[in-house]
């Protein structure tokens, strides 16, 4: 299927991986969950972000702790949450996330492992399975106000928290 | 290919996708190579086991941390090298050692993902891609001293430290 595109709606049936971080102790392994993004991401404003892998470079580099540092900017433009997916399963995703110490329900990391999003709504990165680099805003009402993918995964640019807030800013 | 038996030799080119361990920040993310562990493991006795999944229950409780306990009474047997394999890649196996303590070459952290040992020597674990759960011993000859495999990778018996220990 094409990459979803401003003005399309999110798809039913769109499921994740999710293990709840619930402590700190990236060795305390948590318990495997669905998350259903459709159904969750009802009358929320989400900001649904994809990278190729959890603990590789880029990602944790210049992707994912700029989230963690500007959520509340995101915050102020009315962003409910954040989900970042990448094709780890959920328990890396969530030891991902006690190590860069996210707490709370605000940002949430979680395995496309389960409905494949990125491949069948999103892009994928061109190596193996991996997820591609892209972010997405979701409105309350579902529909997509930003989509844009990294023409090279390894760079952070319409990807970033700061071109998805400039968007927001719009 | 069938499994390794005891008195198999490990074969010539396996190969594992090998991010060492430098520092204990598991958000600093290291640097992959690859490991020639047909080279590598030439000369020494090593002790190798597979879990289906890095971060995950059963691997983390009660698989991992007795190796680690242990380290030294695998020492004490001679067993030159303690290797873990996982099909996860090998910035996830890095940060998995980081996150569990261990510092350099104590214990190797490698992943599956070149030459798909488990599957193609081991044991998968009939999850997707997953290896399956097992330990192999090899001496310095190469040959397998000890290969077993467990019967459902939920438990943790014939590919424990305790049950390897016990086998040298």
């Amino acid at each position: 299927m094409p990459p979803l595109k401003p003005g399309d709606k999110f798809p039913e049936n769109v499921v994740f991986d999710w293990v709840p971080i619930k402590n700190q102790d990236a060795t305390l392994a948590g318990s495997p969950q669905d998350y259903n993004a459709s159904s969750e991401f009802k009358n929320k404003k989400a900001v649904l972000v994809s990278v190729p892998g959890a603990f590789t470079p880029s990602c944790q580099a210049y992707h994912l702790p700029p989230y963690i540092d500007q959520f509340d900017k995101l915050k102020k433009q009315g962003v409910d949450l954040v989900v970042v997916i990448a094709s780890n399963d959920g328990w890396v995703m969530s030891a991902w996330g006690k190590v860069n110490r996210i707490e709370g329900n605000d940002i949430l990391l979680m395995g496309d492992t389960k409905s494949f999003f990125s491949k069948n709504h999103g892009w994928d990165a061109g190596m193996g399975d991996r997820n591609g680099r892209w972010a997405m805003v979701i409105e309350k009402d579902g529909t997509i106000s930003y989509a844009d993918n990294e023409s090279d995964p390894s760079k952070v640019t319409v990807s970033g928290v700061d071109a998805v807030l400039k968007s927001l800013q719009k | 290919m069938a499994p390794l038996k005891v008195g198999d030799s490990l074969p010539a080119d396996v190969k594992f996708e090998w991010a060492p361990i430098t520092d204990s920040d598991p958000t600093a993310c290291g640097l992959p190579q690859v490991y020639d562990a047909s080279k590598e493991w030439a000369g020494k006795k090593v002790v190798l086991f597979s879990v289906p999944g890095a971060f995950t229950p059963g691997c983390q409780a009660r698989h991992l941390p007795p190796y680690i306990e242990k380290r030294s009474e695998f020492k004490n047997k001679g067993v030159d090298i303690v290797a873990v394999i996982a099909s996860n890649d090998s910035w996830v196996m890095n940060a998995w050692g980081k996150v569990n303590g261990v510092k350099g070459d104590d214990i190797l952290f490698l992943s599956d993902t070149k030459t798909f040992f488990s599957k193609e020597h081991g044991w998968p674990a009939g999850m997707g891609d997953r290896n399956g759960r097992w330990a192999m011993v090899f001496d310095k000859d190469g040959k397998v001293t000890y290969a077993e495999n467990e019967k459902s990778p939920g438990e943790v018996d014939v590919s424990g430290a305790e049950a390897v220990l016990a086998k040298l």
